[in-house]
């Protein structure tokens, strides 16, 4: 790759080399277990004085309203109402929470919060606030400052980290291994976790995706709401048929304001039905799986 | 000082809230809602089922238009009939221009005993308003004059709002607005005047979000509410729900959708617990259980 070398940070080749993923060692998991499943859910508070990150419906004729409140309600009621219908499929399933969670949304939603360290959650940094990385003015101070803010509701600092919208700049891991964190979920680029090379101590990166993703499928792609439940059972059954060799890991990614909604909780409900009872399948949290 | 949207209503998880009661025999009420809009031809037109060549915008934008007038010229009546056949009342939500402009349309809403509900002047965003307070008096007169009663609700054009719409809302006597699709239950925001009561409305069963901005197929008219409504029909048995449904003639009116829609009424109709009220009466009993 030519790209001239960023002044700092790391061009991600440098972090990490090229590797196929049927050449490698072979990983294994107790029990005989073939893959795990984790799920995140993303909780965001979305400020209404500026642009939101996200819009179901646009203005007639088109643009960016500001204020844009139809959108920021449409966010809000997924953590009025929509995460509590999700937190039953949780409960009902005894799938280990993780909660990946904006600093700022930590004050707004105390109620989440403690439902989450009542079940005993892995809490995740998720930025401050819901905006880029590469626009936050200051990014150590951001990402120092969701840890303490985790920590501080918690009782315990964050050990993992997703960057708002998967957004990094070339020195984001760096900064993230400076700050403690024990690993990062933004490169969607294997099914298994991988090391990246920072400045300093190496960082773990845990298998995420943007295809069993909400704000991907629903969101950007108009998928019907069912169309969650059939790409995450192809997703599963070929992740498993790929993990006789070697384990493998899958990543499920949702947001209340998305699959919080009456038409497709179901959907979500309906992959734990089938995927839960699986023996040689475990459901982690991202610091079991780094671990 | 225009309030910040927290201000006038604090964050509040819907579990471990009081309950609020339907009368005896309901779990569910639907909340029917049919919009009717009047696009400047000029201006650029609300929504585009098809872009110019090039996709250069072009003013006037003939194709669009003829495609929103086609709703209410022959997609209107149609849903009428369609509600008529359900024998349900919807709320009108509706540009006070079309009691000028289509007062063929406007007319058969009021003999057919529906409530009107303002939706604005025209079809143009709040925020595009040089004196919001003037439009939304203007929005209130027109329609009390055609009507001979006030609209008791409001939807703003695109839902849209800035931060101290609900003030002059308010101001001009608007009890409630279905703008604000953050709950599956009524609450109640704080004003510079007197308090206005947000209605559960979504933008999830409605057919501009579905139709003109998602493309889904038109069976998802049916498939989608029948999902909602499955799923907030079960949670009804520990607390009331509302379900509104919102549609516009241009999306909902036409061949190939309206039979979708209509059964997606029939069929949630027709369970027990089921009833069909407009925005005005799903006011007044939230308003008597306090």
């Amino acid at each position: 790759m030519n790209f001239p070398k960023p002044a700092v940070g790391m061009l991600p080749n440098d972090r990490l080399d090229y590797s196929a993923i049927t050449k490698r060692k072979r990983l294994k998991l107790p029990k005989g277990a073939r893959m795990v499943v984790w799920t995140i859910t993303n909780v965001e508070e979305w400020d209404p004085t500026q642009t939101m990150p996200r819009a179901v419906l646009t203005p007639p004729a088109g643009g960016s309203p500001m204020p844009d409140i139809p959108n920021w309600c449409w966010h809000e009621y997924g953590n009025r109402v929509g995460f509590w219908r999700l937190l039953q499929v949780y409960d009902d399933f005894k799938i280990p929470g993780v909660m990946n969670i904006n600093g700022v949304a930590v004050k707004a939603y105390p109620d989440i919060v403690k439902a989450c360290v009542d079940r005993k959650w892995e809490f995740i940094g998720h930025g401050y606030t819901q905006r880029n990385m590469q626009k936050v003015e200051n990014e150590r101070a951001d990402i120092r400052k969701s840890a303490e803010v985790l920590e501080e509701a918690t009782g315990k600092r964050p050990r993992g980290w997703l960057g708002p919208g998967l957004t990094e700049t070339w020195e984001t891991p760096d900064i993230l291994a400076e700050e403690g964190y024990d690993y990062v979920a933004d490169w969607v680029l294997d099914d298994q976790p991988v090391w990246m090379k920072t400045r300093g101590k190496p960082i773990l990166n845990i298998p995420y995706t943007q295809e069993c993703n909400d704000v991907a499928m629903m969101l950007i792609q108009h998928h019907k709401a069912s169309e969650f439940y059939e790409r995450a059972m192809d997703q599963f059954e070929q992740i498993h048929k790929d993990a006789k060799h070697s384990a493998r890991v899958m990543a499920i990614s949702v947001h209340p304001y998305i699959m919080g909604a009456p038409h497709r909780a179901k959907y979500f409900r309906k992959i734990y039905e089938k995927i839960r009872k699986k023996r040689d399948v475990l459901f982690w949290t991202g610091s079991q799986i780094a671990d | 000082m225009p309030m910040h949207p927290r201000e006038r209503l604090a964050y509040s998880p819907i579990e471990g809230r009081p309950l609020l009661k339907f009368p005896k025999g309901v779990r569910l009420v639907i909340w029917p809602v049919l919009a009717l809009e009047e696009w400047d031809m000029a201006r650029p037109m609300a929504r585009m089922v098809i872009s110019p060549p090039q996709g250069q915008p072009m003013l006037p934008d003939h194709p669009n238009w003829t495609w929103h007038e086609y709703g209410m010229r022959v997609g209107f009546w149609r849903m009428k009939r369609m509600l008529h056949d359900l024998k349900i009342n919807p709320t009108v939500t509706l540009n006070a221009r079309v009691c000028e402009t289509y007062p063929q349309v406007a007319q058969a809403c009021a003999d057919a005993g529906w409530e009107l509900n303002a939706h604005g002047y025209d079809q143009v965003p709040m925020h595009k308003l040089d004196d919001q307070k003037a439009v939304i008096d203007k929005s209130v007169e027109v329609i009390t004059k055609f009507w001979g009663r006030a609209p008791r609700g409001w939807f703003g054009p695109g839902l849209t709002q800035t931060f101290d719409t609900l003030d002059h809302l308010s101001a001009a006597g608007i009890e409630y607005i279905g703008d604000w699709v953050l709950d599956d239950e009524p609450v109640t925001l704080k004003t510079t005047h007197k308090p206005v009561v947000a209605l559960p409305y979504n933008f999830e069963l409605h057919d501009i979000v579905l139709m003109a901005l998602g493309h889904h197929p038109s069976d998802q008219m049916y498939a989608r509410v029948m999902d909602h409504f499955e799923c907030l029909y079960a949670e009804s048995g520990e607390r009331p729900k509302i379900m509104a449904i919102a549609m516009h003639p241009y999306l909902s009116g036409v061949p190939h959708r309206i039979n979708h829609v209509h059964r997606a009424f029939e069929a949630v109709l027709s369970r027990p617990g089921v009833a069909a009220w407009d925005g005005a009466k799903i006011l007044d009993w939230y308003k008597a259980q306090a």
